[in-house]
């Protein structure tokens, strides 16, 4: 397998609409789920040296929900979602209006467990859409939860992708919700093992 | 006005008094940080991985895992000019950020922290102090005036060691 670097334009433009054509369905599944209207950025799908990732998404110290799942299959990897905290207070209160939390850290058990059912409504439908698209079952494990920095967050789930590359490659997508401006983050890292795989069921082997 | 250098994931860094160096939001990372109170000089490295037994050499970038960088940041001092045998260290980090679900816990931080002490026991490099594990992300400030480090937990300050 070749690095991570050196990816073609052919093979990140088929990963990039894999970002598309996940994120479209985690989207809906979202706006569904809500009961308002979701609008999706343009997906992603970036190369990054390890320096720079804790750069993203407003600094390695943004208070964020991190949201994160291993992806199981012919096809493996890790699904992080990625909430500021002031977009997770919100996303709560849309489904528990009663909710008295104003802080992550102030969230009781069962406002976690939504969260995380929003981590897995979003990785479940995002990977069922790439199921189809590559024509093998991609599963997800249960989805663990944690408010923390961005950056700690960040790096422990590409920890062991940094074993064979100084590049991750990461499939991203941000949701925004017009009127309350809800910004979430998902990004894909699939396994380095799998990504030719990946590549190979898109056609751009 | 001193400078502050923050040091990314893989990253090295070294600086002399009155500069600052830094590293923000350490998960299951760990930071070594070795100072020579000396000659005011000190370095940090913001470590990934435990081991880099089994990869292929060609594509070993050594400020990565804990075996290599810590030998690495030892010599780069000692390059610079401080006295090896005056080098004191501090390791922090190592976390376990996302709780356990199933059976998919792979205590990395756990790892990193006991492969950085390693390395620095084996070039008998006395460790001053350490602030590892728990379930809570780390920043990081080193002042070279004085090889003093202060952590904090988001955006809190914790405390000096």
């Amino acid at each position: 397998m070749q690095d991570i670097s050196e990816l073609r334009k052919d093979q990140l433009d088929a990963l990039r609409e894999v970002g598309n054509i996940g994120s479209g369905n985690a989207c809906t599944a979202l706006a569904q789920f809500l009961d308002r209207k979701i609008a999706m950025d343009v997906p992603t799908a970036k190369i990054l040296p390890f320096s720079e990732i804790s750069s993203l998404l407003g600094g390695p110290q943004e208070k964020t929900i991190g949201i994160f799942l291993k992806v199981m299959g012919k096809i493996s990897g890790k699904f992080l979602l990625l909430i500021p905290e002031d977009t997770g207070i919100k996303l709560m209160r849309t489904l528990i209006p009663k909710s008295k939390a104003n802080k992550a850290s102030d969230m009781d058990d069962f406002e976690i467990s939504c969260m995380r059912e929003i981590g897995n409504i979003l990785a479940g439908s995002f990977l069922n859409a790439l199921s189809i698209l590559t024509r093998t079952t991609m599963l997800n494990s249960l989805p663990a939860m944690a408010f923390d920095m961005a950056g700690a967050l960040i790096d422990t789930v590409v920890a062991d992708m940094a074993a064979v590359s100084d590049h991750v490659l990461m499939i991203e997508t941000s949701f925004l919700e017009s009127n309350e401006n809800l910004k979430l983050h998902i990004f894909l890292m699939p396994d380095h093992d799998s990504l030719e795989q990946l590549l190979c069921q898109l056609g751009v082997k | 006005m001193p400078e502050i250098y923050p040091v990314g994931m893989a990253e090295m860094r070294i600086a002399r008094n009155p500069d600052i160096l830094a590293a923000y939001g350490i998960g299951s990372c760990v930071i070594v940080a070795m100072y020579d109170p000396k000659t005011k000089i000190g370095g940090v490295a913001h470590i990934i991985l435990p081991d880099s037994t089994g990869i292929a050499q060609d594509r070993v970038n050594p400020r990565k895992f804990a075996d290599t960088a810590v030998p690495l940041l030892f010599q780069t001092l000692s390059h610079a000019g401080c006295y090896k045998s005056s080098i004191v260290s501090k390791v922090i980090g190592g976390a376990e950020m996302f709780p356990p679900t199933e059976n998919l816990t792979n205590n990395i931080g756990t790892q990193n922290t006991a492969s950085a002490i390693r390395a620095l026991e084996k070039l008998r490099i006395p460790i001053l102090a350490q602030d590892i594990g728990g379930r809570s992300g780390r920043s990081l400030e080193m002042n070279l005036a004085t090889g003093r480090i202060s952590l904090t937990v988001l955006g809190e300050s914790v405390k000096e060691i």
